[in-house]
């Protein structure tokens, strides 16, 4: 799958390719912004998904999901599921799709990759849940690798679900969100109740968890430095 | 050469890792480390995040020194532990402790390649510096960093709950295979396990007045 956003000689930005593959149908549904939209259930152990996305200089995208994506495990012994992001970024970049929620035995893989021109910005955000209502949960480990010019700017792997090493009781939430920002620049360290908000270079990362979606949100929001659709308007 | 292995894992080796917890400290505050059994599971967590991290950081960087350019190596080094490492308060004791080797490592193993290392580098690249110049591998470097990950914040458990010596031993070393599979796997990559509770209790446990450990 790919989108490339590129900015036209007026100062709009255009999407001369989008390309769909395989699970995820893409819909244009704004001069800059894309909803990815599920095609089939899943995603299922074993689906591997690329997502390609170029936003030239000058250029805005946002990306969306119409939906939760709700991870399946195949049947008997299940493989993981993947899907990484490889983005490359001059203009402004959103990435604020839907909550994942995985369910038991489903193991998944996500993965973003952006590398950042000068004057590039990013904001992207995620929300997991394991396990369904009254379900054990699943697995998920979550990859982010933000470069700028080749200098790695934030590189973090999480893991969590039952089998994930440092997912461990007492804290073992089910509930996790993240945002990391790049081209809004906060300095100064936040901290809240299973909530944290680090600096990065020329950005922040913020982190939180519970043993609800709504919970870790609300966390998320407590130590975030403008509230969430303000930070989508930053992009827009 | 396992005696210079012995002596860089060694806690008496004056590298300044005696005035860090590793976390320990805010973990017992937060209500997350209490007894023998919540000090293992906190082992294991910071062993398989920010101990597989050093580990990687550490055989790399003693890989650095056969480098063409060993200065360039461990610059690059530097900045995938900072990306690796985004809390201010854990940079800062990473950096601190780093100082602190070099300061022993380069008297006790004089090399031209302690003077390739950035000024206040990260810990594990100057273990791995450490490891070369005392004639150890990539791997050993691996093992020194995964045990240190470890056993600095065991000692700092038990000092400040008054814990039984002999239990804080026994529940250190039966992590040993569990150093060793971290270390192995962690020699010939740059893993990037991250723990968000650990961010968390260093930037809490950095604005406290209160603390007796540096971190």
């Amino acid at each position: 799958m790919e989108v490339v956003a590129r900015c036209d000689a007026r100062g709009r930005t255009t999407l001369p390719i989008v390309r769909t593959s395989g699970q995820l149908a893409v819909r244009r549904t704004g001069a800059a912004s894309v909803h990815l939209v599920a095609t089939a259930f899943g995603p299922l152990g074993g689906d591997d998904v690329e997502i390609r996305l170029v936003v030239e200089a000058g250029a805005r995208l946002s990306v969306h999901t119409v939906a939760a994506s709700v991870v399946l495990p195949a049947r008997g012994e299940s493989p993981p599921s993947r899907q990484v992001v490889r983005a490359e970024v001059a203009g402004v970049l959103q990435l604020a799709p839907e909550p994942t929620v995985v369910t038991a035995r489903a193991d998944h893989r996500a993965e973003l990759h952006a590398q950042l021109a000068d004057g590039g910005e990013l904001t992207a955000t995620e929300q997991v849940l394991l396990g369904r209502v009254g379900e054990e949960p699943g697995r998920w480990t979550g990859t982010t690798r933000v470069e700028r010019d080749g200098r790695p700017l934030v590189h973090t792997a999480i893991g969590l679900g039952p089998g994930a090493p440092a997912w461990l009781p007492p804290v073992a939430p089910r509930a996790y969100v993240s945002t990391v920002s790049i081209g809004d620049a906060w300095p100064e360290v936040a901290t809240g109740v299973d909530a944290v908000r680090l600096p990065l270079p020329g950005g922040w990362v913020g982190t939180a968890w519970g043993d609800e979606l709504h919970d870790a949100v609300t966390r998320l929001a407590s130590v975030s430095p403008r509230p969430v659709d303000e930070l989508a308007e930053v992009t827009r | 050469m396992t005696a210079a292995l012995l002596t860089l894992a060694d806690s008496r080796l004056p590298a300044g890792g005696h005035t860090h917890s590793g976390g320990v400290e805010q973990a017992i505050a937060a209500g997350v480390l209490a007894d023998p059994g919540s000090l293992a599971v906190f082992l294991r967590r910071r062993l398989t995040t920010s101990g597989a991290v050093a580990a990687g950081l550490a055989a790399a960087a003693c890989r650095a020194v056969d480098d063409a350019d060993p200065v360039a190596a461990l610059g690059a080094l530097d900045a995938e532990a900072d990306a690796r490492t985004p809390s201010p308060a854990l940079r800062a004791a990473s950096r601190q402790q780093g100082r602190g080797l070099v300061r022993v490592g380069s008297r006790a193993w004089p090399h031209p390649a302690w003077a390739a290392l950035p000024t206040q580098p990260h810990h594990p690249l100057a273990l791995g510096i450490a490891a070369a110049t005392g004639g150890l591998t990539p791997r050993d470097a691996a093992h020194a960093a995964a045990y240190l990950s470890i056993s600095g914040p065991a000692t700092a458990a038990q000092r400040l709950l008054a814990m039984d010596p002999i239990t804080v031993a026994a529940v250190t070393a039966r992590l040993a295979p569990e150093v060793d599979e971290v270390a192995d796997a962690s020699a010939g990559a740059l893993p990037a396990a991250t723990d968000p509770l650990l961010d968390l209790l260093a930037e809490v446990h950095a604005a406290r007045a209160d603390r007796f450990f540096a971190s």
